[in-house]
């Protein structure tokens, strides 16, 4: 095997740092045999190492920072998941969810947000039914005041509800499916007057808001903008 | 509670609990990087909060040999777009520059070094350019490994190796003064 004809220079960070082959190290080593220059030079290397080894200062309070974000974490999805016992939060999910125009991309973005984490968490319904008057129960127990679902038909299957939390307010997610995409209808109790469904996209998300008769409806899914359309008809069409 | 909130409580709280498991043995070292790139505590807080939250969000995705890579190229990722907004200068800039030209190791140091202690160490490294800082923390004290750096700093394990022997001829120079403007 050759040794260095000069001296190793990268491969003696190499050696130190246990990078090199075996066939490598032989090399090094065999250069260092017969190289003062490069054994003292070594030697700073380790010298420098365990230096910098007595000066790594232990981080206790990193492990605090992490329990305190995944605290957090589980804190957030609890409140959303345990406010259909408060009375005070649920009479606030009555009060119509202003939406100022200057306000509107922003629950834009958090409606698609809410349906994204939604089906992250792999938690898109927390009552599984087909049956409008069964999912008006379990809402109405949970948030009182509630708007009934309509039944499904025409393409789109009835899958279920949720509760979530919208621009701070507790609110019921009415989830339908068409084809294989699952659709979040928000939808509380508004003074708001009438308006006609106008999807628009954010992202990879179909958004779509409209009222009707003192109900005010947010629509998020990754369908395209015509499904979106059908929906709401469907569901202006059945309610009673 | 009903079956189903309960069911959907317990998943997010496993989630977040294999999150911990998944994070805990690095958090020290993430906290670490942190410090040796921001360079403030109230910013290296931050920055460590900050990626905790990120991996959190996508540590499901994580399919790569090293959680330990990857949760300290987020820390350094997230260094370093505060960095930008604070310094505007782009560690990028100077790169090329730091790994130009080779940089022979000032020696025999072996014994001065042993003279220094913590605070000198850590003055030393703080004079040093970013990028030089990074690579002796990542190799010195956290012990990655050449493939490890090259995955943390996004570059060939060939500019580990040549930024590593530059950082530290550096912090030798830093420490003991240059041999070579001696007489």
């Amino acid at each position: 095997m050759d040794s260095f004809n000069e001296h190793p220079r990268g491969a003696l960070h190499a050696y130190l740092d246990e990078e090199l082959s075996l066939e490598g190290s032989l090399a090094v080593e065999e250069h260092l045999a017969g190289c003062e220059a490069c054994r003292r030079e070594l030697e700073t290397l380790r010298a420098l190492r365990r230096l910098l080894q007595s000066a790594k200062a232990p981080a206790p309070e990193a492990e605090a920072a992490l329990t305190r974000v995944t605290g957090s974490v589980r804190a957030r999805r609890r409140r959303v998941l345990a406010v259909g016992g408060i009375a005070a939060m649920a009479a606030a999910a009555l009060v119509t969810l202003v939406v100022v125009s200057g306000h509107t991309g922003g629950i834009v973005r958090e409606v698609a947000a809410v349906h994204a984490r939604a089906l992250d968490a792999g938690s898109a319904v927390e009552i599984a039914s087909d049956d409008p008057a069964a999912i008006e129960r379990w809402l109405s127990a949970r948030l009182p005041g509630s708007v009934p679902p309509a039944a499904g038909g025409e393409g789109f299957a009835l899958r279920g509800a949720r509760l979530d939390s919208l621009d701070g307010r507790p609110v019921a997610a009415v989830v339908y499916q068409v084809r294989s995409h699952l659709v979040d209808v928000f939808a509380w109790r508004s003074t708001e007057a009438d308006s006609e469904p106008r999807p628009s996209v954010t992202g990879r998300w179909t958004v779509c808001r409209w009222s009707h008769r003192g109900v005010a409806y947010w629509m998020v899914s990754d369908a395209g903008q015509e499904d979106l359309k059908a929906l709401a008809a469907l569901i202006k069409e059945r309610r009673t | 509670m009903d079956s189903g909130v309960a069911e959907s409580l317990r998943g997010v709280n496993d989630d977040s609990r294999e999150f911990e498991r998944f994070a805990r043995p690095h958090a020290a070292a993430a906290l670490r990087l942190a410090r040796t790139l921001v360079r403030n505590e109230a910013d290296a807080q931050d920055v460590l909060q900050d990626s905790f939250l990120r991996a959190f969000r996508h540590f499901r995705g994580f399919s790569g040999e090293s959680p330990r890579a990857w949760l300290l190229s987020i820390v350094r990722n997230v260094s370093f777009t505060l960095w930008r907004k604070r310094e505007r200068d782009d560690p990028g800039d100077v790169e090329a520059a730091l790994d130009s030209e080779p940089d022979p190791l000032p020696s025999p140091e072996a014994r001065l070094l042993e003279t220094c202690d913590a605070a000198q160490v850590h003055a030393a490294l703080d004079r040093l350019p970013s990028l030089h800082r990074e690579v002796l923390v990542l190799r010195e004290m956290e012990d990655c490994s050449y493939r490890e750096i090259a995955s943390i700093l996004g570059v060939p394990i060939g500019t580990v190796m040549s930024r590593l022997s530059r950082a530290r001829a550096q912090l030798v120079r830093e420490l003991v003064g240059d041999p070579r403007s001696k007489n």
